[in-house]
């Protein structure tokens, strides 16, 4: 939306095509907050230190400080906009202390900041006269002679195949989390922008960065904010010790995403863990403190986890959260696709590198949502309407048709259950060779017999089951990025762990990993990850 | 435990005699937790594809899963089976009321979006405020004004529980003005007389009955009637009363100020004018014939009026005092 806000100013005629209504899109599930040194004892640089070193140095660092640039005008233009900030007693903006941040600089409302910032994003796109496909779903973007032509996208509502001519495209479809059994992610984060560009013809990068967050409830996976540890919620191992003192000694709790879940899952390996879990303490905050600031989460623990934070621990765990990786785009949203741009989670500038900092995601989408708009306007003005290729909509009628046609085959949803399984069991917390070679045999099997899938629903009008068959074809793609990333990558580095090869390795990968689909086969490269001034050094907390 | 689920299913590409809505019972292996939104993806998955239902955080943030669960609005993902079931002794899901089914659980939400825009859903600063950074100082206790309705998540489920909107579809409903009051509240708003103005108008805010369902049934705690409240109070504050709905509250006032009790007949007149109370003469004549028209017509004075007016002083002292 941050896209088509910019684009829309810039007088253009925009669409947003979208499978859910834009309100429901998942940043509305972001809690903690969204990054920025607006205190004058903070600095832009501070903020960029923090993210490169979070990133374990994979981050691109020339787009790293374009963000942290960017970042408090963003806020401002939020503000402007309608967003309403948690405020100290000054009226100042109020900023909390977040995982790996070397000063308290996430801005916030309440633990809901998503969803604030998600429904003024909305306000101004009907403001702007933005035009609203909604529950329609993209099933091909169409790309001739490396140019962008525009979607086709499937009306749920009629079942109808509708062609979206456009000179430029903008694929802000978020995360993947769906393709892990265990997510904090909706049940619509399937990862489509993603699988749709990979087909297309562009690349995704450094797709086995995939963020475990520390804090998310058992069973569900639903979030728990880590702005509950940012107010100063304690992590408590069975025998009642603060685990983290051994494992970040400066800053316990606060170490960055990816530590605090190695922490967590090293504890539950070694049977210090209590029911597959750890133990989230936030009982000395106090009632006050708990309902000014953690209002939702307490809502969240009564209801899906059965624990009022105010008298008991919270039982948390690992869960998948945030894909680092995305489709390869500069620091203005294009893709090597000529028209093809992308934001926010589903695009990888690089900014998050190897682990994203909490607070930069909701950051991200918008410095780079707006950058990404206003360069596709540009692009527009600048370019004619290229011709739409009349078979698209045949060839895309004709693969829809098919897949309605088919009988006999399995439904969608034992392949996806196989599919979430083989992605928690090997590519984790922990990896090691061993088990994401049979991961990525396992997927590769399932692609198979997806090929033959079929379905119990013919009928055309808000067909789910398609939409599911769709998604899990993204969803697989992506699976096999993951993976083919994973295996190729010998070293540990931020959120990709590997238990055979434990160390940081610069010499030979403090580079991105590439993938492209050639033929329907995926292809693996690298790319130099850019250094301006901040030289890898050891990361410690 | 298994457990039975009926659903209120119907689809329109369905063969043209099974066009009606119909019921359909489902048998669920449910345990501790399981919500409604879990049964209906475990149905959907393992037990019937053709089951649709909007669904995406099941965190009950996005606002995608409000359905009718045993009478009542109520999102999917945040109702848990068990004790839905030991209050009700059996699970009942329809889709919203007070919104064309389309198919199964899934509602057109066309109008709740319409009716969104018809607030001017989005900030209007003063002339000249616009590209301004940072120059009104929002305190904490300007953010508490319209933090409650701005919590809310766009499900619809005071919408499908209003009573006005069942009566007339046209009507603003609870959760367009709930977003009202975000902006009327909001102290860098620059339109407020405009904006109430428009929703003293027909279909709009004075159209509230006040059954008080929109905030029983909110799953966020938006309490859209407190909305409603304080956009009425606003707006006669700032001397918008040329409206039915205003007139009423003014006569209620002056009828309790005057005999210390509603002067039903009276306030007729007030609030409709003498010609429009006229029409009203056959409504009073079957409310006459059903035995519920109030007797004496003209009150006089209540005892103890004393003690109303302190009341009214008080008021106005507390008034002064805020100003």
């Amino acid at each position: 939306m941050r896209a088509a806000i910019e684009a829309a100013k810039s007088g253009l005629n925009v669409a947003l095509v979208t499978k859910v209504y834009p309100v429901r899109s998942h940043s509305v599930a972001a809690q903690g907050g969204i990054n920025a040194a607006l205190n004058p004892a903070d600095s832009w640089e501070n903020h960029a230190f923090d993210t490169v070193k979070g990133s374990d140095y994979l981050g691109d660092q020339d787009a790293i400080e374009l963000l942290c640039r960017e970042a408090p005008e963003d806020i401002l233009a939020l503000e402007r906009m309608g967003a309403v900030w948690s405020r100290d007693f000054d009226g100042n903006i109020a900023q909390r202390p977040f995982g790996g941040a070397g000063y308290p600089r996430t801005c916030y409302l309440a633990d809901r900041t998503g969803h604030g910032i998600l429904h003024v994003l909305y306000e101004q796109v009907i403001r702007h006269g933005v035009i609203i496909y909604d529950e329609w779903h993209v099933v091909k973007l169409v790309v001739k002679d490396n140019a962008a032509r525009g979607v086709i996208a499937i009306e749920l509502k009629t079942g109808r195949l509708h062609r979206l001519h456009s000179k430029a495209a903008v694929i802000a479809t978020g995360g993947y989390g769906r393709v892990y059994k265990t997510t904090t992610n909706a049940l619509s984060s399937t990862g489509d922008g993603m699988g749709l560009a990979l087909s297309a013809g562009a690349a995704l990068m450094d797709m086995e960065f995939v963020q475990f967050h520390p804090t998310t409830l058992p069973r569900t996976g639903i979030l728990i904010t880590e702005g509950a540890r940012g107010e100063g919620g304690y992590l408590l191992n069975s025998k009642g010790e603060r685990f983290m003192e051994k494992y970040a000694p400066k800053v316990k709790e606060l170490a960055s995403r990816d530590v605090v879940s190695r922490a967590e899952q090293t504890e539950i390996d070694a049977g210090r863990g209590v029911d597959g879990c750890v133990l989230l303490d936030l009982r000395h905050l106090g009632a006050e403190k708990i309902n000014e600031r953690l209002p939702q989460i307490r809502d969240i623990a009564i209801n899906f986890a059965g624990v009022d934070p105010i008298e008991k621990p919270i039982p948390v765990r690992p869960g998948a959260h945030y894909s680092m990786g995305g489709i390869m785009t500069d620091v203005n949203g294009m893709t090597a696709i000529a028209g093809l741009y992308a934001a926010g989670e589903s695009a990888c500038v690089s900014v998050h590198g190897a682990n994203r900092l909490g607070g930069n995601s909701l950051l991200d989408a918008v410095v780079f949502g707006r950058r990404a708009g206003a360069a596709a306007s540009e692009f527009c003005f600048q370019t004619a309407f290229p011709e739409f290729p009349d078979s698209s909509l045949k060839d895309a009628a004709h693969e829809v048709a098919d897949i309605l046609k088919r009988d006999g085959g399995e439904p969608a949803f034992i392949i996806r259950g196989e599919m979430t399984a083989a992605m928690e069991n090997s590519c984790g917390v922990f990896r090691d060779k061993e088990r994401l070679t049979k991961g990525l045999e396992n997927i590769r099997e399932l692609k198979e017999r997806y090929k033959k899938v079929s379905l119990s629903d013919k009928s055309d009008c808000f067909n789910t089951e398609l939409l599911a068959v769709v998604e899990l074809g993204n969803m697989l793609d992506v699976a096999k990025a993951i993976l083919i990333g994973a295996v190729n990558r010998e070293e540990s580095r931020g959120a990709h762990s590997r238990t055979d090869f434990p160390r940081r390795d610069d010499e030979k990968w403090l580079k991105h990993t590439l993938i492209n689909k050639t033929n329907g086969e995926l292809k693996i490269s690298c790319k130099d990850v850019t250094i301006t001034k901040y030289k890898p050094a050891e990361r410690k907390y | 435990m298994k457990i039975k689920i009926k659903i209120k299913r119907f689809n329109p590409n369905e063969g043209e005699e099974s066009r009606e809505p119909y019921f359909q019972l489902y048998n669920v292996e449910a345990g501790e937790g399981m919500t409604v939104l879990d049964a209906l993806l475990k149905i959907a998955d393992e037990d019937d594809p053709t089951l649709s239902f909007r669904r995406s955080c099941r965190s009950a943030i996005c606002g995608s899963c409000a359905v009718s669960i045993n009478g009542h609005a109520k999102l999917a993902c945040k109702t848990q089976i068990l004790p839905e079931r030991h209050k009700f002794g059996e699970i009942l899901v329809e889709p919203l009321a007070n919104h064309a089914v389309m198919k199964d659980l899934i509602v057109d939400f066309s109008p709740f979006w319409n009716k969104m825009s018809r607030v001017t859903p989005y900030l209007t600063p003063p002339p000249g405020r616009q590209e301004q950074a940072d120059d009104v100082k929002i305190t904490p206790a300007d953010e508490a004004a319209i933090d409650r309705a701005q919590t809310c998540i766009m499900c619809g489920a005071c919408n499908s529980e209003c009573n006005a909107l069942e009566i007339d579809p046209e009507y603003i409903a609870p959760a367009a003005l709930a977003k009202a009051w975000r902006f009327v509240g909001d102290v860098r708003e620059g339109e407020k007389q405009k904006r109430l103005e428009r929703l003293s108008m027909e279909h709009g805010m004075w159209d509230c009955v006040r059954c008080v369902h929109c905030t029983e049934y909110c799953p966020k705690d938006v309490r859209p009637l407190k909305e409603i409240e304080l956009l009425r109070s606003a707006a006669i504050g700032r001397g918008i009363t040329d409206n039915h709905g205003a007139k009423h509250v003014e006569s209620m006032t002056q009828s309790v100020k005057r005999v210390g009790r509603l002067d039903e007949a009276a306030m007729t007149f007030k609030t409709l004018g003498f010609l429009r109370s006229l029409g009203m003469i056959p409504f009073g004549l079957k409310m006459e014939l059903h035995g519920k028209m109030p007797m004496p017509l003209i009150f006089s004075q209540i005892e103890g009026m004393d003690e109303v007016k302190t009341i009214f002083d008080e008021i106005e002292e507390k008034k002064k005092e805020k100003e």
